[in-house]
């Protein structure tokens, strides 16, 4: 019988940084890969890691095939390697069935991006709209995300007030945080007062160009106490599609969100996350962002948004203590630094950031224009 | 045969049957007959009964019918048939004369015949036709500067030796097949034609060999771009095809790191260096973060070379387009796997070979780096590598 | 070696392809990703609702496009779905199966539908290779994915003559398998006394490469489906063709290393190694009754053949001229033309375990082999040569 359940056994970060521009994807990887083998004390092969799940982007990398110049460091050579190409979250989510199917039982997931390396990272998202007409109109991601913060502070009335209040906690809590990027404490009225990107968009309410690295390994409930005795349980893990014209969407309704949190749930046997989780990561690109995804994480009503941040909801449910997505992380791998925060919470690694007996941890990543797909991660000590 | 309006009294008539609809006529019994007068008319005899058709040309008297038709001449005939010249004007006139129910006819005639319209004529394609045509579509613009001479042998029926120089902007074609073509293509001629007109698979004809290609392949893959397409003189008109062309362009700065960065601070003097596995102690070249056999961080480095020999090479001639700068380089060109002094058994290196040396490169060549006059850290600092005699 | 465990195990059920060609400018990629998932669904006589997961992957710079399967929902079917977009470069469609094999096996998912597609009319196809070489070194190299390096090592080995004329030999079989498939893009109908002929006039690309021995590049979409046990047990519309296992053997961006004085093992080899003896096959040769070899070119047709099948110093060049992987040989080799028939990147990988399926299931029409199919082989090559196989069984009997 294979295994009943899969265990995140160790997680390594490398610092977000805004311009690593005197290290390469390899130096990168490297150092988290030691840190894990330092940690866990894997080796490759059989009876081993014979199964590497990493996760990068060929646009970000400016290369084809973008795994294939890291393949050898994150330990590829006569092993299986894949390529989650969305976002990291999702490797998560793919390697914990590669472990329940039996095929493998320990799998590592390397991510890498380097967000500095292009000239611009809209001009990337530009090209994740149609050739004929979106892109043509000059849609981006960030653009498509300033649609959606003007329709979501008109539902929820969420104010310019609220979204500057939800930067400023950011840094405070990625101060404490060794690899985030933005940790420089800002008051409020900067945030308010800094350039507009896209209305209602300033740039301190969207998350700053950064570089990173992060790893993890995996393992079946059988080996995962060869590498820790600490391990956090993979308990739900689902993922939701919503359609890509926004004219079809409502952009504030958080369909696939609450599609992909509702199975997660039911694969955990929760009934009420709310109640359940002591620690929520969510990948807040933008400010307004924190407040809609934990509408559709269930933690508050629809469009009650505002509300919840008003009524302190961020620091009652330890929302983002890493400071999240805002502090600064590649798109492309921002689902693996919120796993990594909430594995480290659940292991009572997370330092200042500690929450104390924290049992469960909900991490959670968002990939395509304006939130189309969101992927929901449950985790428990 | 006397031609109006692009078609013959004959014409109208021999397409009858065709253009006859049985489930139109039934009930009809009739008999029709046409003279038509001058040169190109007759008299012809329609026959309609049970649901069929018979037409035949009639010599002398037309006997019994049920309606005639008379044209004074092919022209007015045809005409009034295409409706380009009005019955209703043809017959005030003189020129066509009704005998019996004329109502009859205007009705019944379009209910049981599909219109005649003018057949398409389809023009002749040649080889020769086509290549004797070929400046029409040169493009000067799309030729600057370039010089070329290349030949076409087209064999079998419609064949002949062709020879087109491109040069100072022009282009000229002559018979026969001067001597210093750079590329000469020999096939069928009906092969020639089935290509330009599309019905032939182009790749489809030089992969399985009944395109010959003696000379530079490049060259002839490239003379296509100096030409507007062929156009199929009997294609029916396709849908215009609407193409954007976009070129995207996100300009990036790649990070060497320490290690690579090594490599090219290693070029800059003129030196190859390789990591060193610290276990299996192998010479990876170019110098890596770490051995992929042992899974270590490599921390030490060896020189290797400068000269090795060579164990494999690929002799190209036909390059893939640079994807940064879209050029192509030079054919014939060579690179070489290169086993340098001190490097372990599995490591080669590969680079490009001197191109004067081509026609001497084995394997087991030794070779030697030829660097450039002031190395800077770049690929461009080994020119190539050269043949040791 | 340790035994493999499967928790559960999977079969698919529904195959479709769309049309191949150069030019399919008559459809979006959104409409022609969705022809394929229609046939699909078609084939396995079930409706999106049946579906709970797809899986996609491509590389997305070869029709730059960032992203894809977003705007691909709607012809993908994904809209409310979970949905993984997973990349492996040229083995792509096979590691889209091999994952859809894993997903359904874990008990998250029930039904998943995998597909692969290529339009590469719409980017720059070779920009899109060359890009995958190293930026500031390897791609000025330029050796892309033309190269004879591989008929080098062979000639070495075996001779000129004898090399040059089994590759042709390979070459001219595969076409005559081609010729059996209406829906293989590129059929020349060779015959084997043009060999001599074709030697000498096929215009050499690089070395002893010629263009009659490559593959070329086509449009097209493949889509397959996979269930697990208890929903066959339901009864399907098509026999079930079970996955037995599968596995990958990756390699990194490093080109120099294989051509050295010495070679190290090919991926291929290793992969096969691993994948038959957890399986306890000691001789595909015998074991298999089929297979699709992902062959970009008529020499490593040959010589991966010798790795995949385990084979020792001439034993393939034997094979070959006694024509065994003929369709009525001893192993068939690519009944349907395989890559150098019909290439479209992305989904050329998913075509191999498609093409094995519908063998296994009597399905493949013209180029059906006449002896049963119970045993069927899949590969893929992607990149820096590296390879992913799949084994397709027609009965739960291992």
């Amino acid at each position: 019988m294979a295994t009943k359940r899969v265990a995140i056994c160790a997680v390594a970060q490398h610092k977000n940084e805004p311009d690593l521009w005197y290290r390469r994807f390899q130096n990168m990887l490297l150092d988290v890969l030691e840190d894990l083998q330092g940690q866990t004390g894997f080796k490759y092969g059989e009876g081993g890691v014979e199964m590497i799940v990493s996760t990068s982007d060929d646009f970000f990398d400016a290369r084809t095939i973008s795994n294939n110049g890291v393949t050898d460091v994150i330990g590829g050579q006569y092993l299986a390697e894949e390529k989650m190409a969305q976002e990291g979250l999702n490797a998560i989510g793919y390697a914990n069935a590669i472990i329940l199917s039996g095929h493998k039982d320990l799998v590592l997931i390397m991510g890498h991006c380097k967000e500095s390396q292009g000239e611009s990272r809209n001009m990337i998202t530009n090209c994740g709209f149609d050739p004929f007409y979106g892109r043509a109109t000059g849609l981006d991601y960030l653009n498509a995300a300033g649609l959606q913060a003007r329709a979501y502070m008109k539902k929820s009335g969420l104010t310019d007030d609220q979204m500057a209040e939800i930067v400023v906690r950011s840094r405070q809590w990625a101060a404490k945080n060794p690899y985030a990027n933005a940790q420089e404490a800002i008051p409020a009225g900067k945030v308010k007062s800094s350039p507009m990107l896209c209305d209602p968009i300033r740039q301190l309410h969207a998350y700053p160009v950064s570089d990173g690295a992060v790893g993890l390994l995996l393992a079946s409930e059988e080996r995962a106490k060869e590498f820790t005795d600490k391990p956090v349980w993979i308990t739900g893990f689902a993922n939701c599609m919503d359609t890509f014209f926004f004219g079809d969407r409502d952009l504030t309704s958080n369909f696939a969100l609450k599609n992909a949190t509702e199975k997660a749930c039911r694969k955990a046997g929760i009934q009420d996350l709310k109640k359940a989780a002591d620690v929520v990561e969510v990948m807040d690109c933008y400010a307004y962002q924190q407040p809609m995804w934990m509408e559709g994480l269930g933690f508050c009503g629809d469009g009650e948004g505002a509300r919840f941040i008003a009524e302190g909801g961020p620091g009652k449910h330890r929302v983002n203590l890493s400071g999240g997505t805002l502090a600064g992380n590649p798109l492309i791998i921002a689902g693996l630094y919120r796993a990594a925060e909430a594995t480290l919470q659940l292991q009572g690694g997370a330092g200042d950031r500690q929450v104390p007996d924290a049992k469960c941890a909900v991490a959670h990543s968002t990939n395509g224009p304006a939130g189309q797909f969101h992927s929901v991660l449950i985790l428990e000590a | 045969m006397a031609e109006f309006f692009g078609t013959t009294v004959a014409d109208i008539f021999n397409t009858m049957p065709k253009r006859f609809k049985p489930e139109a006529s039934k009930g009809v019994d009739v008999v029709i007959g046409y003279e038509c007068g001058g040169e190109g008319g007759g008299k012809w005899k329609l026959t309609v009964k049970d649901q069929t058709a018979k037409i035949e040309t009639v010599e002398g008297d037309l006997g019994p019918c049920t309606a005639t038709i008379m044209a004074s001449d092919p022209e007015t005939f045809i005409g009034v048939t295409l409706q380009k010249i009005g019955a209703i004007d043809a017959l005030s006139q003189g020129k066509m004369r009704v005998v019996g129910d004329t109502r009859m006819l205007m009705t019944l005639l379009p209910q049981i015949f599909v219109q005649y319209t003018v057949p398409e004529k389809k023009t002749e394609v040649t080889a020769r036709g086509i290549l004797s045509a070929i400046g029409d579509r040169f493009r000067p613009d799309k030729a600057a500067g370039v010089t070329l001479k290349y030949g076409y042998d087209l064999t079998g029926e419609g064949g002949g030796q062709f020879t087109i120089t491109i040069a100072d902007g022009t282009c000229t074609l002559k018979e026969g097949l001067d001597a210093d073509l750079a590329v000469k293509m020999t096939m069928e001629a009906a092969t020639y034609v089935g290509m330009m007109t599309g019905t032939i698979d182009g790749a489809a004809a030089f992969t399985s060999g009944k395109v010959r290609i003696d000379g530079d392949m490049m060259a002839a893959a490239a003379t296509g771009k100096y030409f507007d397409k062929y156009v199929d003189p009997n294609a029916e008109e396709a849908e215009e095809l609407l193409s954007l062309k976009v070129v995207t362009s996100i300009n990036q700065r790649f990070a060497t790191g320490p290690v690579m960065g090594k490599w090219f601070a290693g070029l800059r003097e003129k030196k190859l260096l390789a990591s060193v596995c610290p276990l299996c102690k192998r010479t990876l070249i170019l110098p890596q973060e770490i051995c992929q056999f042992c899974h270590v961080r490599t921390t030490d480095y060896v020189e290797l070379g400068p000269e090795g020999y060579v164990t494999n090479f690929d002799l190209v001639y036909f390059a893939s387009p640079d994807p940064l700068t879209g050029e192509v380089r030079d054919t014939p060109y060579a690179c070489a796997w290169i086993m340098l002094e001190n490097a372990t058994p599995e490591e080669a290196f590969a680079f490009e070979i001197d191109r004067k040396d081509l026609s001497k490169l084995k394997i087991g060549s030794r070779v030697r780096p030829v660097w450039a006059e002031k190395p800077t850290g770049s690929f461009r600092d080994i020119l190539h590598f050269e043949i040791i005699d | 070696m340790k035994k493999h465990i499967k928790n559960r195990n999977v079969a698919i059920i529904g195959i479709g392809q769309t049309t191949l060609s150069s030019h399919k400018e008559d459809q979006n990629q959104v409409e022609m990703v969705s022809e394929a998932v229609r046939n699909a669904l078609a084939d396995a006589n079930m409706t999106l609702d049946d579906i709970d997961c797809i899986v996609h992957g491509n590389m997305e710079l070869f029709e730059m496009q960032f992203q894809p399967d977003m705007w691909h929902a709607l012809g993908c079917g994904s809209y409310g779905k979970d949905e993984y977009r997973i990349t492996t470069g040229g083995t792509v469609g096979a590691t889209l199966v091999c994952a859809s094999d894993s997903l359904v096996a874990s008990g998250q998912y029930d039904t998943v539908l995998c597909l692969g597609f290529e339009k590469l009319q719409e980017g720059n196809t070779t920009g899109g290779i060359t890009n995958m070489a190293d930026p500031l070194w390897f791609r000025n190299l330029q050796t892309g994915a033309l190269t004879s390096t591989t008929a080098t090592e062979m000639i070495k080995e075996f001779g000129k003559e004898r090399v040059l004329r089994a590759a042709m030999k390979y070459r001219i079989m595969i076409d005559k398998h081609a010729m059996l498939n209406e829906r293989a893009h590129r059929r020349l109908g060779l015959e084997y006394d043009q060999l001599e002929t074709l030697m000498e006039t096929s215009p050499q690309l690089v070395g002893e490469l010629r263009l009659i021995h490559m593959c070329s590049q086509s449009d097209g979409a493949c889509a397959m489906i996979l269930t697990n046990e208890d929903r066959v047990k339901k009864g399907t519309a098509k026999p079930p063709v079970w996955i037995r296992d599968h596995e990958t053997s990756h390699r990194g961006e490093n080109m120099s290393n294989l051509y050295g004085a010495k070679k190290p093992k090919s991926t291929h080899r290793d992969c096969a190694e691993k994948l038959f003896k957890r399986n306890g096959i000691e001789n595909p040769l015998e074991y298999f009754d089929v297979f699709e070899m992902y062959d970009p070119s008529a020499y490593w047709g040959l010589d991966w053949l010798r790795e995949f099948l385990l084979l020792k110093d001439d034993e393939v060049l034997n094979l070959m001229e006694a024509g065994e992987f003929d369709m009525d040989g001893k192993l068939p080799v690519n009944p349907s033309g395989g890559v150098i028939a019909s290439n479209p990147i992305g989904a050329t990988a998913m075509l191999r375990p498609a093409e094995a399926a519908l063998q296994i299931r009597g399905d493949a029409g013209g180029h059906q082999i006449k002896k049963e199919v119970r045993h069927a082989l899949a590969s893929g090559f992607g990149g820096t040569l590296w390879t992913v196989m799949l084994m397709l069984e027609k009965e739960l009997n291992w």
